[in-house]
């Protein structure tokens, strides 16, 4: 559940959903569930929301993400690329088990900061 | 409104239709063909090359009765044409039997024009509508058609891009192998490819490749990749090396958020070796002939996401009788019948699995075992490499 500095938003059954913790310029998303093809909406509306925050550093927390794959990958890099164009450092944090395996075998951490 | 087809009216007095003509001109009706009764079928067949709007019968019409009714029903162009009686109906069997022999609605005078109008307006509203819905339904049709015959066009090219039989059967021969491979597509195009080609006499080339996505714009990257591929130059017999040229060529080519898996690898008969450099791909499993697997490490950017990506060779035995296994990822990813992913360690159990009577065709037993577990419509585009080092000589020179 969402802490008393956050909320939850986009939930839907078997797909995946995230909360927001912002803490002065940083914002941490904690992401639950898969992070596939049908994540790019939710995606979307993250990097949206970052510039009208006012936010310099995201931090992805996929601690709870129990699976990704290449098309998720691939919303990672369009995250990067548009933190990049606003001026947010952006980073990986705490992957676990096939999602680690997959960012390890990419090396996306090469081009993602990511904390393992 | 437009004319379209013609009103057909059936009236004892033609001369006495005018109210009639009157109310369905209001209602936009310009082509109206009025008949007396005597040969009303045949006036039918020659006043409309297809299908009237509506048929609008005077129960008066000499000959009129539920046997009328019934031959026109038989028309073929009337099957679905509305066919109003207007008349006094004596009794209620009277109507019942109207309405069975064919009549679709029954118009009891005595009726006001009003009411005579909005009961015709209603006929030819869900008439009009009824031919739209036709019309959209037969260009959906044609649509899918045609999308169908394009697709099955697209979907031999694309199959035309990987090593056929012949090309298979001079690699096995020349180089001592047995080649199995498994290509499908989670949609009628893929985003996969592989090949397979010889360096020298000891050695070949063999890669597999995996495009971001699946359908249309996935095979589009496909044909990139297999025209790069052709192109002379490229340092083939060095895998890290070609994964870096490819990769440089890629990047900016492809759109954002898209990229491409790959493993390449340079197998040496003479060496019993193998070379190999990965780009975001599965880790490729060999299997030794006592039964051992070895699981190869895979390290390295996808192509196309970052000019500046370099990739590393690494090296696993392959000694005669060993198998070989590469695969896209869907091969792991696939979620089986209770919704848990396949799993990597699925994968090796499988091969681990397979026994020696079952060697005759591994991959075909493989993903007969792997098909009972996982459904059929795979969500990702599949693709499976099995090479097997024969034990004995090879037929080539070496």
């Amino acid at each position: 559940m969402a802490g008393p500095s956050g909320w939850r938003l986009a939930m839907w059954d078997g797909a995946m959903d995230y909360t927001v913790h912002d803490s002065g310029t940083l914002r941490e998303l904690e992401m639950r569930g898969q992070i596939t093809f049908e994540a790019d909406t939710d995606f979307r509306t993250i990097l949206a929301g970052w510039e009208k925050a006012g936010i310099a550093d995201c931090v992805l927390n996929l601690s709870a993400v129990d699976y990704m794959d290449s098309a998720g990958l691939g919303l990672l890099v369009m995250a990067n690329n548009a933190a990049k164009q606003a001026g947010i450092v952006f980073r990986l944090k705490h992957p676990r088990g096939q999602v680690r395996d997959l960012i390890e075998i990419s090396e996306f951490h090469t081009i993602i900061p990511c904390e393992f | 409104m437009s004319g379209g087809p013609p009103v057909v009216i059936g009236h004892p007095r033609p001369s006495a239709t005018g109210p009639l003509r009157d109310v369905l001109g209001r209602l936009g009706v310009r082509r109206l063909t009025v008949v007396d009764g005597d040969g009303l079928a045949q006036a039918v067949a020659d006043a409309t090359a297809g299908s009237p709007q509506l048929l609008l019968l005077h129960a008066g019409l000499p000959g009129f009765g539920p046997d009328l009714l019934a031959g026109l029903r038989e028309m073929a162009q009337l099957r679905d044409v509305p066919i109003l009686v207007l008349g006094r109906f004596a009794s209620g069997f009277h109507r019942a039997e109207l309405m069975r022999a064919g009549a679709t609605d029954l118009l009891a005078r005595p009726l006001t024009l009003a009411e005579l109008s909005a009961r015709l307006s209603v006929y030819l509203e869900r008439r009009r509508l009824d031919r739209s819905l036709q019309e959209v339904i037969r260009s959906l049709h044609s649509y899918h058609h045609g999308a169908m015959q394009r697709m099955a066009l697209a979907r031999q090219m694309q199959l035309g891009l990987l090593p056929d039989a012949a090309a298979c059967r001079s690699l096995e021969g020349r180089y001592g192998i047995a080649m199995d491979s498994h290509f499908e597509s989670s949609s009628e195009l893929g985003g996969d490819l592989w090949g397979a080609r010889p360096l020298d006499d000891r050695r070949f080339a063999l890669f597999l490749c995996d495009f971001t996505g699946h359908g249309v714009a996935a095979a589009l990257n496909t044909f990139r990749l297999h025209a790069l591929l052709a192109r002379t130059g490229l340092p083939a017999d060095d895998p890290a090396e070609t994964l870096r040229t490819l990769n440089g060529l890629l990047v900016g080519l492809l759109p954002e958020a898209q990229f491409a898996a790959m493993i390449y690898a340079v197998v040496d008969v003479s060496a019993d070796r193998l070379v190999y450099a990965t780009a975001g791909a599965p880790k490729p499993l060999v299997r030794h002939r006592d039964g051992r697997l070895e699981v190869g490490p895979s390290c390295g950017l996808p192509l196309g996401l970052a000019g500046e990506a370099r990739y590393r060779n690494h090296c696993l035995d392959f000694p005669p009788g060993s198998t070989l296994l590469l695969f896209s990822d869907a091969l792991y990813e696939a979620r089986g019948w209770d919704g848990g992913m396949f799993g990597y360690g699925g994968v090796t159990d499988l091969v681990q699995g397979l026994g020696d009577d079952e060697l005759e065709r591994p991959l075909g037993c493989m993903l007969d075992r792997y098909f009972a577990t996982v459904p059929r419509l795979l969500a990702d585009d599949l693709t499976v490499l099995w090479i097997s080092r024969s034990v004995r000589p090879r037929s080539g020179p070496d």
